[in-house]
């Protein structure tokens, strides 16, 4: 039978399914390689994307193979909701706009709106331990609002160090001589992503500060009264720009 | 928000959605598709408990052994019933292997770590539902008249009701008083009687067709996932998502229309985990899997549209008043 010898290349609807599992297996490993997988998932999960990644292309190629050498019997097809092809047609083009629209981080505008000005905003995990002995300066951003979270007394930080990184917000609740500087954590992926953040003093307007620009601040916790309620303040002594951390999430 | 602004948000929170799900959607569907090619059903069967209370029961935890999302128990079951087993284990199955299985209960304690109230009120909610409502139908004497004529037709006569001279069909008789029909659907896919190979090419055909069809709509409940996210003013869903009773019914409504797979629907929920209450995620999780709008079409393979009714109907109650003491006295 020359059927089983010589590939078939014949057209048919079945070859989108190659195509669609294809190009997602080539975008999970793109996004691996080209470190962007940090700005849409928690790291712990990374493995599973890249063993997804290369399982796809084994299941595309297996396929492939599958069309190519074997006569076309049509198999038992499940109940389906779409005509056949819609929903590989579907998968195909998720996975092209994927490839060529690069993800960008979450910014200013993604924070004000996922409710980084609400007043209930604490941060979700509940720290197992409250870690006093750790050198305040050391402390990151999200290191100060789970330690605020614990022991929730403004003035019992007044004084203290602060060397934090994070980016910049004009929240509308504060004077115009504070801006917030803001992190979003992830616990799983950026559909979960929540802000946090806390206001910074600055010597002069906020204008000065670009919007989503990433800041390393220096300087030290003090306690003011902002939007009618007494809260913690890093007053700046110094504020350096800085590049995007090329993994910019929290965790 | 500015148009550019909130289109590279929801690009990023729909691309992340797909990127942490598609993993475990693979997983899910090379599991179910090695189980179901490789279990012996027949075997499994003879073993069930003839007791409704723990026929509902052992069909809801079933899942276990055939980790499959609403779209793979629908078939699933169908030929459970045509096999033979009682009401009671088909229905729980029905309802619960969606939700109680482990590829499923991984994925939400992955996405709901922080949470593992959810994770544990999904499973426990999930099988006190299917239970009762396998236990319901258990009382039914015949459950035939429930059925579509094509299931009730190829389901085994009960032994005492009618002589096996006077149904009609092909038989072999095998031992005294109990012939074997030839015409039932089982002999069809008894997949031990075939070679491995043939077996995993059927494994690839399965695993191939269930990631086109799972994936397609896994893509669009994503997008519908990022538009609400980023499209709906925050005061809107903050006014929906906060309310006890409005945000349960809201993600009922959701899960009954995004038809989201049950593998991967907690990443769904997680989107809407800050501004949703507990209960209504809940609601999501639990509702999402027994009956949505893919499942329609596949429940009605099974049954006629009045029974149908029936179990959506109890089903939705129970999730609604289960979800609502969780957002009313636990949280």
């Amino acid at each position: 039978m020359s059927s089983r010898t010589l590939p078939r290349l014949v057209w048919n609807v079945d070859w989108l399914d190659v195509l669609a599992l294809g190009a997602w297996g080539v975008l999970m490993l793109h996004y691996w390689l080209s470190g962007r997988l940090g700005l849409l998932i928690h790291p712990n999960y990374f493995w599973l994307a890249i063993a997804a990644g290369f399982a796809l292309l084994l299941i595309a190629g297996l396929q492939a193979v599958k069309l190519l050498f074997t006569e076309n019997v049509p198999g038992v097809r499940h109940i389906t909701l779409f005509p056949p092809g819609w929903m590989s047609g579907v998968l195909l083009v998720a996975a092209i706009a994927g490839l060529v629209i690069t993800p960008r981080p979450f910014n200013s505008d993604t924070a004000i709106q996922r409710g980084l000005t609400d007043a209930f905003t604490v941060t979700r995990s509940r720290p197992q331990s409250f870690r006093a002995t750790m050198r305040p300066e050391t402390r990151t951003l999200i290191d100060w609002v789970r330690t605020l979270d614990v022991y929730p007394e403004p003035d019992a930080y007044t004084g203290q160090k602060v060397n934090v990184q994070g980016f910049v917000v004009y929240t509308p609740n504060l004077p115009d001589q504070y801006f917030t500087l803001t992190r979003f954590v992830i616990t799983c992926c950026a559909a979960d992503a929540y802000p946090i953040g806390l206001p910074v003093k600055l010597s002069q307007s906020r204008q000065a500060y670009q919007q989503d620009q990433w800041y390393q601040v220096k300087g030290q916790m003090i306690t003011e009264t902002l939007d009618n309620k007494r809260q913690l303040v890093i007053k700046a002594d110094s504020l350096e720009a800085i590049a995007e951390p090329a993994n910019p999430f929290a965790y | 928000m500015s148009l550019s602004n909130q289109f590279s948000s929801g690009f990023t929170l729909f691309l992340s959605l797909l990127v942490e799900a598609i993993p475990f959607l693979l997983l899910g569907v090379v599991v179910s598709g090695l189980l179901l090619l490789f279990v012996n059903e027949r075997k499994l069967i003879a073993l069930l408990p003839r007791n409704p209370l723990l026929g509902a029961l052992a069909g809801s935890v079933m899942g276990f052994l055939f980790p499959v999302c609403e779209c793979g128990n629908v078939p699933v079951a169908r030929r459970l019933l045509m096999q033979g087993v009682s009401a009671p284990v088909a229905i729980g199955f029905l309802l619960a292997a969606p939700t109680i299985n482990p590829v499923v209960m991984w994925v939400t304690w992955t996405a709901f770590r922080d949470q593992p109230e959810i994770v544990v009120l999904r499973v426990v909610f999930s099988l006190a539902i299917a239970t009762l409502v396998g236990c319901i139908f258990g009382t039914q004497a015949d459950l035939k008249p429930f059925l579509q004529p094509a299931v009730a037709a190829a389901m085994p006569r009960p032994p005492v009701v009618e002589s096996s001279f006077l149904v009609s069909g092909s038989y072999l008789l095998d031992k005294p008083g109990q012939p074997l029909r030839l015409d039932a659907s089982l002999p069809q896919i008894m997949p031990e009687a075939k070679p491995v190979g043939d077996r995993l090419k059927l494994l690839l055909e399965n695993t191939v067709q269930e990631l086109r069809e799972l994936g397609g709509i896994l893509v669009l409940g994503s997008l519908i996932a990022a538009v609400i996210q980023v499209a709906v003013p925050r005061e809107v869903v903050l006014g929906l998502g906060q309310g006890p009773v409005i945000s349960i019914l809201t993600m009922m409504l959701l899960g009954g229309i995004i038809s989201i797979c049950s593998t991967v629907d907690s990443f769904f929920a997680l989107a809407f985990a800050s501004t949703f209450t507990s209960g209504s995620l809940l609601a999501f999780l639990v509702f999402g899997p027994m009956f949505d709008l893919k499942s329609l079409g596949l429940l009605l393979t099974i049954f006629r549209p009045r029974a149908m009714i029936y179990i959506v109907a109890i089903v939705a109650q129970m999730t609604f008043l289960l979800t609502l003491f969780v957002n009313l006295r636990l949280s």
